[in-house]
């Protein structure tokens, strides 16, 4: 019996947990840094709950694991880090043309190639612009702490119900291996998942077959079905958008950072604020759907944004479509592999405040503005 | 307050993943460092984040001889070892200290060095985190202490209280955790060494249980938003 009414958990092994409470019994996955704690708490964990990890020969393989519990109506994942998501994408592209559920989680590490093992943001492009081929989308979320990927992931998999298709939810290393408490509650109780009566579950009585592909052999067809894509598309984006924002109201400028990134951003904030500094900043919580609505309300109030990423300016595009060129939209970034400091960000934030002169060497010679 | 001092000259610090190795090995190093000479020996192939390695100028700077794979391999997805780890094992003018990475799959690495470990002249911690998944009981916690004993292939010494959660650790929590170890200790025949506490708090705790010494840690391991 468990004394004690807290748990530290690590992110990886969190992204597990949110998994397990929202009654995922089924993990297909292949190792990979920094993502394989993640794997090895599943394959410890489903057997003792009834489920089943299996280890997969490779990225490709897990990926179509998936297709098939999920199309047998179970609720099931995977997880890799950005070279293995990249050899799933096949499997993705196939997964959202026979419309079924699944999660697929992605610890990025720094590209491209083989890169390295440290945390990136650099595959924001992939997740949200649809990574394989055909004309698709599909949700991403960003978690930025511990308790929230176990919040996150249990949002992943009904929304991957609701809508039928897979949802990727993202982090990195940083995320992934921090400690921090969370409050687990009682032993996790089964979710309702909804009835399913679409799946491959055997014929029972029924007159007609069900039949899980994405081949439409048709043109018409198939484009009857894309335009039935893009209408669940278009709802996703009208009705999922989510962010959370901190001291907005009145700042001038206006950080945009997700994940690992926003968490250095709110130090920003605090700090810029304690120096008088009129700053706020918006997280996108979706990647995709992207929290536009919020953006655009934003640029009447704000005098200019200024985007942090682990990249060379990838989310940066979705913040000025969503701008519009109203307003100036800056950026700050440290690709592949590296994370930028409070100190070079609130430095960033100071120069385009006028504070410092643009001429001012702040302190780094890293990092990229666009 | 009745500091932690290492009885022998050798302190391999094992445990389950995220029991807080790392910060006890990193605090240990330092304190014998200010009195003698100290190498600290980083044989986490487990962990690619908060390990030895990434605070390796801070404790060079402040006397301690930090052995890891050499500056290319540092950040390397490979367990890269370096000789000189036994180097530490044979020098009878140092101390040594090892943090060992995570659960049996982590002690795997200090079995390969087990013939090698000078008899007599060691002893074997083993940090528990009570908050931890799957470290909470007793009977979880033996579980994992007979795991990694026969993957390092070594007994293990003393247990090391390191119960906490992160910002949210009070002296209560420390507390509870060092008496579901104190059965854990007795049905094993061996003894508490300590409980390591954040500084701030180490003389409440201290003050709740006069009976071991309290190891007040500062802590190196921290996400990029708090430096």
């Amino acid at each position: 019996m468990r004394l004690l009414p807290k748990v530290l958990m690590k992110g990886n092994e969190a992204f597990g947990e949110g998994a397990i409470r929202a009654g995922c019994r089924y993990t297909f996955a292949y190792p990979i840094t920094p993502q394989s704690e993640l794997a090895h708490f599943l394959a410890r964990r489903l057997p003792e709950i009834g489920g089943v990890f299996v280890q997969a020969e490779s990225e490709v393989a897990a990926i179509n694991m998936v297709f098939g519990a999920a199309a047998a109506g179970a609720r099931v994942m995977t997880s890799s880090s950005s070279p293995g998501i990249s050899l799933m994408q096949e499997g993705i592209s196939y997964i959202v043309g026979a419309r079924l559920p699944c999660v697929v989680v992605n610890i990025m590490r720094g590209g491209p190639g083989l890169g390295n093992i440290a945390p990136a943001q650099g595959d924001y492009w992939q997740a949200v612009k649809g990574g394989g081929h055909g004309d698709y989308r599909h949700i991403v979320l960003a978690p930025a702490s511990v308790p929230e990927i176990i919040e996150l992931m249990e949002l992943a998999f009904d929304l991957a119900d609701k809508y039928r298709g897979p949802v990727m939810v993202v982090g990195d290393g940083i995320l992934g291996q921090m400690m921090e408490p969370v409050e687990l509650g009682s032993a996790e109780a089964t979710p309702a998942v909804p009835a399913k009566p679409w799946a491959i579950t055997g014929q029972e009585g029924r007159t007609t077959r069900n039949v899980i592909s994405s081949l439409h052999i048709v043109p018409e067809e198939n484009e009857k079905f894309n335009l039935e894509l893009a209408a669940t598309f278009a709802e996703i984006e009208r009705v999922e958008q989510r962010y959370e924002e901190y001291r907005v109201e009145d700042a001038a400028l206006v950080l945009v950072a997700f994940g690992t990134v926003a968490r250095i951003a709110k130090a920003v904030v605090d700090r810029a604020r304690a120096a008088g500094l009129p700053v706020g900043m918006i997280r996108p919580i979706t990647l995709w759907p992207f929290p536009r609505d919020r953006i655009r309300q934003a640029v009447a109030q704000a005098a200019g944004f200024l985007v942090v990423e682990m990249s060379f300016g990838q989310m940066l595009e979705d913040v000025r479509l969503s701008v519009d060129g109203k307003k100036p939209v800056h950026f700050f970034g440290r690709p592949g592999g590296t994370v930028p400091t409070v100190r070079e960000v609130f430095a960033e934030v100071e120069k385009i405040m006028g504070v410092t002169p643009d001429a001012q060497d702040f302190s780094t010679a890293a990092g990229v503005n666009r | 307050m009745a500091h932690f001092f290492p009885t022998k000259r050798i302190s391999i610090f094992v445990g389950a993943l995220g029991s807080g190795k790392t910060e006890l090995a990193i605090n240990t190093a330092l304190v014998l460092a200010r009195e003698c000479l100290v190498a600290l020996v980083d044989l986490d192939v487990i962990n690619p984040q908060y390990r030895v390695r990434m605070v390796k100028e801070m404790l060079v700077s402040r006397g301690v001889e930090v052995v890891c794979p050499p500056d290319q391999l540092l950040q390397a997805d490979v367990p890269a070892l370096t000789p000189a780890m036994l180097g530490v094992l044979s020098r009878e003018d140092r101390y040594g200290v090892f943090d060992v990475g995570g659960d049996d799959i982590g002690a795997v690495v200090l079995g390969s060095f087990r013939p090698y470990l000078p008899a007599g002249r060691y002893a074997v911690y083993y940090v528990v985190n009570a908050c931890r998944p799957h470290s909470a009981t007793a009977a979880d916690i033996h579980r994992m202490i007979d795991r990694i004993e026969r993957a390092a292939r070594v007994g293990v010494d003393y247990l090391v209280n390191n119960t906490n959660l992160g910002s949210e650790t009070d002296p209560e929590t420390i507390i509870e955790g060092r008496r579901i170890l104190d059965v854990v200790a007795e049905q094993r025949g061996i003894r508490v060494a300590f409980t390591g506490v954040r500084a701030d708090m180490a003389a409440a705790v201290q003050e709740l249980h006069a009976d071991i010494p309290v190891f007040p840690l500062r802590l190196y391991m921290r996400p990029p938003w708090e430096k």
